[in-house]
């Protein structure tokens, strides 16, 4: 390896070293806020040795790993994401990770562990994003995954936090399997574990057999478990309400969004036929993805369940995007997951800010006249749901506009009908929510949620808002940004 | 550094005072009025450089434009923030920033005086104050039609949440929702409109627009026609013409800064600049502009009627609004552009004058607004009196207050014209005369005469300095464009040439002196008449108004020719009776079935629902066995 190649991996290089820092530090001396700011200061440092990796791209480091522009923009998305993850999860577990009263002695309260696997599923997800390789693919995967299944579970008191990260253990070693095996098929046919192998092997025509087919078909399955698609979404309502808000958030942005990533590197090198078996099924999961998702949505009452839902139904908007081909479509899909990722950080940032110790705060009552309580945090939600919605002025229209332009230019006329008829369908629970809000305080609710606005949370959140308003208002920035990253 | 760079600041700082006071829960009511009025006054500071520069040394093309950014650049379409200073945009800039700013300061006396709604009225108040004068600014700066309809649909929400700003009376939500619901129509024929023009035309950018449309589109086709039909539409509504002026004597509801602000100064006249902005569209329509003329004479007319018989002083100013735009209308309809402009800014001076003035007498009376209630406050008041006087002068025409001859400028201009010109100059004509019979109606009803009791305390002097300032620019405004007839050159015309081109040719000196003296002839056979009747209450008036046609008349005129009943008797009735009696009709079903079917899906699919692992696991495997199947036999 050489010094270039170091260079090239620096993000990787010092985010692994943060986990260890902070695992390291906590043996020594358990404290809350020193584990915070290691991490805080690891992510920092990781995204600043972008600018450091950035001269060197695109280069090849092994045959595992590329790091090119694509790679380093989505690194940068990634480690953004986990620097507001940690600010809510500092807030988070100081306000309801405490002291419990074991049998027989009294244990800590364990927060430190916390930030060693947030940091390791971040170093899964940013490899995610650079890798060329099945190899690189499936360990950044299970780095990510299996740090997850702890962090979903982390809390220990409540059946919801243990039962959620059993399920998604168990139904996440499956994807894994289905995941694995289809890798091995196409291999088998094909011979290669890189992409650019396999992309060889597919402009031959090798990939029109039988097993190949069967191996992508297999992919599909573990992958759309990851995004959380229809019919592989049953996880997804039950982790998202089990798990700890922040870590919620986690999983909705970081997780699938490395995972997005890596998909759209995937179909960008890998070029399938636009009208064959797999843009079909692909296309099939889009629309049930869309239609399941709104409607389960529809009545929900949960809000962490709502928003469940609500990203089926986003990641089947997405997939619209990626079906698109011509130049809009990698814009269509980055700027998407962009504006999602800052939307849906800041819904779980809010639901995070106002959990008490005993519980998260994911029941609509929690949330009834909200407006009359907390104004600014009432106001924020709203912004995110509009935003969630697609409404212009939001950052959340901008990505929409780019996924509809996509899917018109490429005349996918049948998704971008459905993409509208569902944003119809979600405005209305979008809109449920915002009306709840609203509505005048219940006496008990007064009571009930009734926490105290911590600063690195709340100072997340306006940064948020202002991202979201800004971007919504000025996105020629990030779309230049976007453009010159992409290949 | 020229100071065209810093053209964004201009709408950008009150925008940013808006803000700010929207999200200042604990600012006090000083600084409140501090930001509210110093974001203005800051922009009006801005602008005054902007056009001393702009006049001082001239431009390329005597435009700028300013493009701070792109919205979105998607397949052709791609709107941008961008800002156009012409001559008419600084015009419009400098009325709405100086009047803006002494409207302003007067505020934070007057609504400091008035009893405060409930939560923070005072900072309510100023924020949304500044968000309209932000979106006035956006409105005259847009160098595209998206961009001027923001600011469009921006004045008209701060219109709404203003004139119901006293929320807690429902009749002040009903006269906002009235407002907003009337102008509507207008806003959607203007949508309209847009969509016509870009699907045609290909662009949303105002001055390649009219390049194009010039171009491509002969004299009166119907798309120019259609195009221009729909613009005007916009126009009527935001300007209160016929037939959707009735929502403008409600908006009095407002506090009466707003009545000077948004009601009578500027928004209004939002549709005259509109029509005046895309002036080649309408030249290439000559029909609808022959509509334009006759609206704006009829409205003159009947607005000027329906005045004459108000009782309360704000309804008279907002019918007399609502007469001299029509003026302005019937300038734009003869293709005298600048005249309208000059009617525009002089009518800010004298309009917003009047109301300012007509806020303090009601203030000082406890709330009064019946004329006929008030009398002899010359001696009580000779600030207001004083300055109220000279603004009526201006209202009627007349001298010494040269703000008046912008009216004059109109009707030569409409003489000149041509076609049709004999009766719409006798319809302008008859309008000076009714205009200056309910101007000095109003003024001896309110100032002469005897005295209704004694009006509180003192004028606030913070409230009595925008009366004078606007009283000397009264006086003076008429110097913008001190007429030919009178050995003036014409200034203001002048200088908006560079926008509007060669227009309605002046006629000879000795025509225009006689024009001028005939309408100053009806503007004194007006004040005769207004004496005769109200000055000394003789005896006539009564048998006048109890005569059988005299009743009819009042009863027409102070019902404002009985629009509301009319509309309410053919249009909200009808529509309501129709929506009941149609409660269960085919159509609901659609879409209840539609949201019915929606329901049943949740319900199904929540069935699914079920949270044990193997039913999701179930649900994984056989959707990886159908994906196969798919693959495999496709």
């Amino acid at each position: 390896m050489r010094p270039d190649d170091l260079a090239a991996l620096s993000p990787l290089l010092i985010l692994a070293g943060a986990a260890v820092a902070v695992l390291l530090a906590a043996a020594v001396f358990r404290s809350h806020r020193l584990a915070v700011a290691l991490t805080l200061a690891g992510l920092a440092a990781a995204f600043a040795s972008l600018s450091i990796a950035w001269p060197h791209a695109p280069r090849p480091v092994t045959t595992l790993l590329a790091i090119d522009h694509f790679a380093l923009f989505y690194m940068g998305l990634i480690l953004a994401a986990a620097f507001t993850v940690v600010l809510f999860s500092h807030d988070y577990l100081a306000t309801t990770c405490l002291p419990t009263e074991g049998v027989g002695q009294t244990s800590g309260p364990r927060r430190e562990e916390y930030y060693v696997l947030m940091l390791l599923a971040v170093v899964g997800s940013a490899v995610l994003v650079a890798s060329v390789h099945f190899a690189s693919f499936f360990l950044g995967l299970e780095l990510l995954s299996v740090s997850l299944y702890a962090l979903v579970a982390y809390r220990r008191e409540g059946r919801l936090g243990i039962e959620a990260g059993v399920k998604y253990l168990i139904l996440g070693g499956a994807a894994s399997a289905f995941l694995l095996f289809g890798m091995a098929l196409v291999y088998a046919a094909l011979g290669s574990l890189d992409f650019s192998g396999l992309a060889r092997g597919f402009a031959r025509g090798d990939g029109e057999g039988l097993l190949p087919l069967a191996g992508i078909g297999l992919m599909v399955v573990g992958i759309g478990f990851k995004l959380s698609l229809v019919p592989f979404h049953g996880w997804a309502p039950d982790v998202y309400q089990g798990a700890p808000a922040p870590v919620t958030a986690f999983v909705a942005t970081v997780s699938k969004g490395a995972v997005f990533a890596l998909l759209l590197r995937f179909f960008s090198m890998l070029q399938p036929p636009r009208h064959g078996a797999l843009a079909t099924v692909v296309a099939l999961v889009a629309v049930a993805s869309m239609f399941a998702g709104n409607w389960l949505a529809l009545l929900q009452t949960n809000v962490k369940r709502l928003l469940a839902y609500s990203s089926i139904a986003h990641m089947g908007y997405l997939l619209v995007a990626l079906l698109a081909s011509g130049p809009w479509a990698p814009t269509a899909v980055t700027g998407y997951l962009t504006a999602y990722i800052v939307t849906i950080l800041g819904a779980f940032g809010v639901v995070s800010v106002l959990s008490t110790r005993s519980r998260d705060a994911d029941g609509v009552e929690d949330y009834r006249g909200l407006a009359w309580r907390r104004p600014w945090l009432a106001g924020v939600f709203t912004a995110m749901l509009l935003s969630l919605a697609g409404i212009p002025l939001t950052v959340g229209f901008i990505g929409k506009f780019y996924v509809l332009a996509a899917g018109v230019n490429s005349d996918l006329w049948l998704l971008v009908v459905m993409l509208a008829v569902n944003s119809a369908i979600g405005l209305f629970y979008y809109l449920r929510l915002i009306a709840v809000l609203y509505r005048p305080p219940s006496e008990a609710a007064a009571g009930a949620v009734a926490s105290l606005s911590l600063p690195l949370g709340s100072a997340a959140l306006l940064t948020l808002t202002l991202a979201l308003i800004i971007l919504g208002v000025y996105p020629a920035p990030l779309i230049t940004a976007i453009q010159a990253c992409l290949p | 550094m020229t100071a065209f760079e810093g053209l964004w600041l201009i709408p950008a700082l009150p925008l940013a005072g808006a803000l700010v006071l929207a999200a200042g829960r604990r600012l006090p009511r000083r600084a409140v009025a501090a930001i509210g009025v110093g974001s203005v006054g800051t922009s009006a500071v801005i602008a005054a450089l902007v056009a001393w520069q702009f006049i001082a040394s001239p431009p390329a093309g005597h435009a700028v434009s300013q493009v701070l950014w792109s919205w979105l650049t998607v397949a052709g379409f791609a709107p941008q923030i961008a800002l156009y200073l012409d001559a008419l945009s600084l015009v419009m800039v400098l009325v709405v920033t100086v009047v803006g700013l002494l409207i302003h300061f007067y505020s934070a006396a007057f609504m400091a005086r008035q009893g405060t709604p409930p939560g923070d009225g005072y900072r309510r108040f100023f924020a949304c104050m500044n968000l309209f004068v932000a979106s006035m600014l956006i409105l005259v700066l847009a160098d595209n039609l998206l961009l001027l309809y923001l600011g469009w649909e921006g004045v008209g929400l701060c219109s709404y949440l203003l004139i119901g700003f006293w929320y807690k009376d429902p009749a002040n939500g009903q006269a906002a929702m009235k407002a907003f619901i009337v102008t509507r129509v207008g806003d959607a024929a203007l949508a309209v409109g847009l969509f016509v023009l870009f699907a045609n035309l290909h662009t949303l950018h105002i001055q390649n627009l009219l390049r194009e449309a010039a171009e491509q589109w002969t004299p009166g086709s119907a798309i120019a026609v259609a195009a221009a039909a729909l613009l005007l539409g916009g126009a009527v509504g935001k300007s209160a013409q016929l037939p959707l002026q009735t929502w403008l004597p409600d908006a009095m509801a407002g506090p009466t800064p707003v009545s000077a602000l948004i009601h009578a100064a500027t928004m209004v006249t939002a549709g005259v600049y509109l029509i005046a902005r895309t002036h080649v569209l309408f030249e290439l329509a000559p029909p609808v502009q022959s509509l334009v003329a006759v609206i704006g004479a009829l409205t003159l007319l009947t607005a000027g009627c329906s005045a004459l018989v108000q009782r309360d002083i704000k309804r008279v100013l907002a019918y007399s609004t609502i007469s001299q735009v029509g003026y302005m209308f019937l300038a734009l309809g003869v293709g005298a552009w600048s005249a309208a402009i000059f009617h525009l800014v002089t009518h800010a001076f004298f309009k917003s004058l009047l109301f300012l003035a007509a806020g303090v007498v009601i203030a000082r009376l406890r709330e009064e607004h019946d004329l006929l209630k008030m009398g002899g406050l010359r001696r009580a008041m000779p600030v207001v009196f004083w300055t109220f006087l000279v603004g009526a002068l201006g209202l009627a025409s007349m001298p010494p207050a040269t703000a008046g001859f912008s009216k004059e400028a109109i009707l030569s201009a409409v003489w000149n014209s041509g076609a049709g010109a004999p009766w719409l100059f006798a319809a302008g004509l008859a309008g000076v005369f009714i205009t200056s019979l309910y101007t000095f109606r109003m003024v001896f009803l309110a100032f002469f005469g005897e005295a209704h009791g004694t009006p509180d305390g003192e004028t606030d002097p913070v409230m009595a300095l925008p009366l004078v300032v606007l009283a000397l620019a009264c006086l003076c405004g008429g110097l913008l464009h001190w007429p030919e007839a009178l050995g003036g050159h014409g200034w203001l015309g002048g200088f908006l040439s560079s926008t509007f081109g060669t227009e309605v040719q002046a006629g000879p000196v000795g025509t225009e002196r006689i024009l001028g003296a005939v309408s100053e002839a009806a503007t004194f056979l007006g004040l005769a008449a207004a004496g005769l009747l109200y000055a000394r209450r003789r005896a006539c008036l009564p048998g006048l108004v109890r005569s059988p046609v005299g009743v009819l008349l009042h009863r027409l005129w102070s019902s404002g020719w009985g629009f509301d009943e009319i509309y309410a008797a053919c249009l909200v009735r009808p529509f309501v009776s129709l929506a009941r009696f149609n409660r269960n009709d085919g159509v609901d079903l659609v879409y209840q079935a539609l949201a019915r079917a929606n329901r049943w899906f949740h319900l199904l699919l929540s069935l699914t629902q079920t949270g044990r692992v193997r039913g999701v696991a179930t649900g994984m495997t056989v959707g990886a066995i159908l994906i196969l199947l798919i693959l495999v036999f496709q």
